[in-house]
């Protein structure tokens, strides 16, 4: 259970879960191509809805996704805040002192939101909440292969994150646990000035790195005695399968997208410059 | 006297999430002052996040944890000084050596306490002492020492804090016989030297059934069973329908009393076994 319960990774059992890793790393693209398609009040609306529907179909709950908009906070509240302030244009709402606001600015703010909006959400739904890791890592090498022309070591790349991945709960409940018992020796790691947390972090850094260098070498033994050479030749456990319903998704995407660029052919509402 | 007293204790790992478990349901648990206390279980029946709660490093979901009476959550700022009154050694302890030299590391604990020099280097003596670590090897580097050593080292250095309760949750694990001796032997040696308090968490009935003066029998988050070590093993039947078991020994006497053979009391250690087994043979 703890190779699976870090990252975001949600599980359910969902449309979008039982998609094929492959596919949902060009949908996630091409959700991000369609994002930047959008140029007027229509097709924000219709963005905003599209990431409504893909949240609906997708099975993760509202609270879970807006901790992946946490971390974007400060970055949503800045370009907000620059549009509003900085953009000039023909209607002015407010003045006061150097400060102006115009009806484009705020238009362009409140579309710039929801482009970064739904941007997170809409990849994190396709990517990181409905898919493990490791699974990404798979469609990533099955998408990259054909590289291996070039001679790009495309294999080994994906080997080194999957094992880089795969160590990542081990290793975080192997400082955990040395964290726990240095505390149980009475280690402080909370207070004090910067330099002293600093100093604090040695009893729990060398245990760890000592323990990450001996699972590595257990790990590249154990994976040589069972021949491992690389990536020629080899066979997957779990062989992807492409099946309908990834390419509906696939054309439902692109149908979108062409909605969009149709939407601002005819061009409805407020534009965005 | 209660030493330790657990009142309603509940643990809910990673509450809120699909991977919400409960390790803790409704325990309640008094450890006596003095003995030696044995926590058996399977792997998950919520041992090791037990153990955790005694010193404080994890706080429980509910319930309270009473160490002489008062709660250590009562003020949550000095939960360190509940460290160093229970120390815990936790699983594969050799795993968290860090320092240069052994006897640094074993006056790791001491340093934390803010005790003068004199009195740390007195302690990181005594301690090795008790584990049995010979004087030469403090000044090696933890890391050169065999595993039974590190082990012991690790041991040292919660025993050199000199807590009211030690805590040990499978001390023996992964130790050759010889290795698991010396860490038994380690055990009995700091109860005469110290006569205080021990909890041991273990797997192997045959350790509990040596040094144990009472044991907890856990079973998926609750106390399934407790009482002393005679009464605990005297229910083979009950101890076995969970899976667990009685020690070899307590096992080969309790068939033979089953074939015919007369014994009056079960012995759970072979030294008890022994003269009974003799008496019978005449």
């Amino acid at each position: 259970m703890n190779n699976i319960s870090f990252g975001q990774y949600y599980p359910a059992d969902s449309l979008i879960h039982s998609l094929d890793a492959r596919f949902k790393v060009i949908c996630a693209f091409l959700y991000i191509v369609c994002s930047f398609l959008c140029k007027n009040i229509l097709s924000f609306a219709a963005l905003l809805a599209s990431a409504v529907i893909l949240v609906a179909v997708s099975g993760i709950p509202m609270r879970i996704l807006l901790r992946a908009l946490r971390p974007i906070i400060f970055i949503l509240l800045f370009t907000v805040v620059i549009n509003m302030f900085w953009t000039t244009g023909e209607t002015l709402l407010f003045s006061w002192w150097k400060i102006r606001v115009y009806y484009e600015g705020i238009m362009n703010a409140l579309f710039i939101a929801v482009r970064i909006v739904v941007l997170i959400i809409g990849t994190s739904i396709f990517m990181t909440y409905t898919t493990t890791p490791i699974a990404l890592t798979d469609a990533l090498e099955s998408l990259l292969s054909p590289l291996k022309v070039v001679k790009a070591p495309v294999h080994e790349f994906a080997m080194m994150i999957t094992i880089a991945l795969r160590f990542i709960p081990t290793l975080t409940e192997e400082t955990n646990r040395i964290m726990a018992a240095q505390k149980a020796r009475g280690a402080d790691f909370t207070s004090g000035s910067v330099f002293k947390r600093a100093r604090a972090l040695i009893p729990v850094l060398v245990p760890l790195f000592v323990s990450a260098f001996r699972r590595a070498d257990e790990l590249a033994t154990a994976m040589e005695c069972r021949c491992y050479h690389g990536g020629e030749g080899r066979t997957r456990l779990n062989v992807p399968h492409c099946r309908p319903r990834d390419f509906v998704m696939l054309f439902v995407i692109i149908a979108f997208g062409a909605g969009l660029i149709l939407i601002n052919i005819y061009g409805v509402g407020y534009t965005m410059k | 006297m209660a030493k330790i007293r657990l009142e309603k204790i509940n643990y809910v790992y990673s509450p809120g999430t699909p991977f919400e478990t409960r390790a803790l349901r409704d325990v309640d648990l008094e450890i006596k002052e003095g003995i030696v206390t044995g926590i058996i279980g399977h792997t998950g029946s919520g041992k090791s996040t037990m153990v955790m709660l005694l010193n404080g490093l994890e706080k429980p979901t509910s319930g309270r944890v009473l160490l002489d009476g008062v709660d250590i959550w009562e003020k949550p700022k000095e939960i360190s000084k509940v460290r160093f009154r229970v120390g815990l050694v936790m699983q594969y302890p050799e795993y968290q050596l860090f320092e240069e030299t052994v006897a640094k590391d074993i006056a790791f604990g001491p340093r934390n306490m803010g005790l003068s020099e004199e009195e740390i280097a007195a302690r990181v003596r005594e301690a090795a002492g008790i584990v049995g670590l010979a004087p030469e090897l403090l000044e090696k580097s933890p890391f050169e020492l065999s595993g039974g050593e590190k082990r012991r080292a690790a041991i040292a250095g919660i025993i050199a804090m000199k807590p009211e309760v030690l805590v040990l949750d499978e001390p023996a694990a992964g130790l050759d016989p010889a290795g698991r001796e010396r860490i038994l032997a380690t055990i009995r040696k700091y109860r005469e030297q110290t006569g205080g308090t021990v909890i041991i968490v273990s797997h192997s009935m045959e350790d509990m059934a040596e040094i144990c003066d009472e044991i907890v029998v856990m079973l998926e988050g609750s106390i399934f069973m407790s009482g002393s070590t005679a009464e605990v093993f005297s229910k083979a039947g009950e101890l076995r329908r969970i899976g667990l078991d009685v020690p070899e020994i307590t096992g080969l006497m309790l068939k033979l009393r089953d074939m015919g053979v007369e014994i009056d009391t079960i012995p759970y250690t072979v030294s008890d076994a022994v003269p009974k087994l003799m008496k019978l043979l005449k």
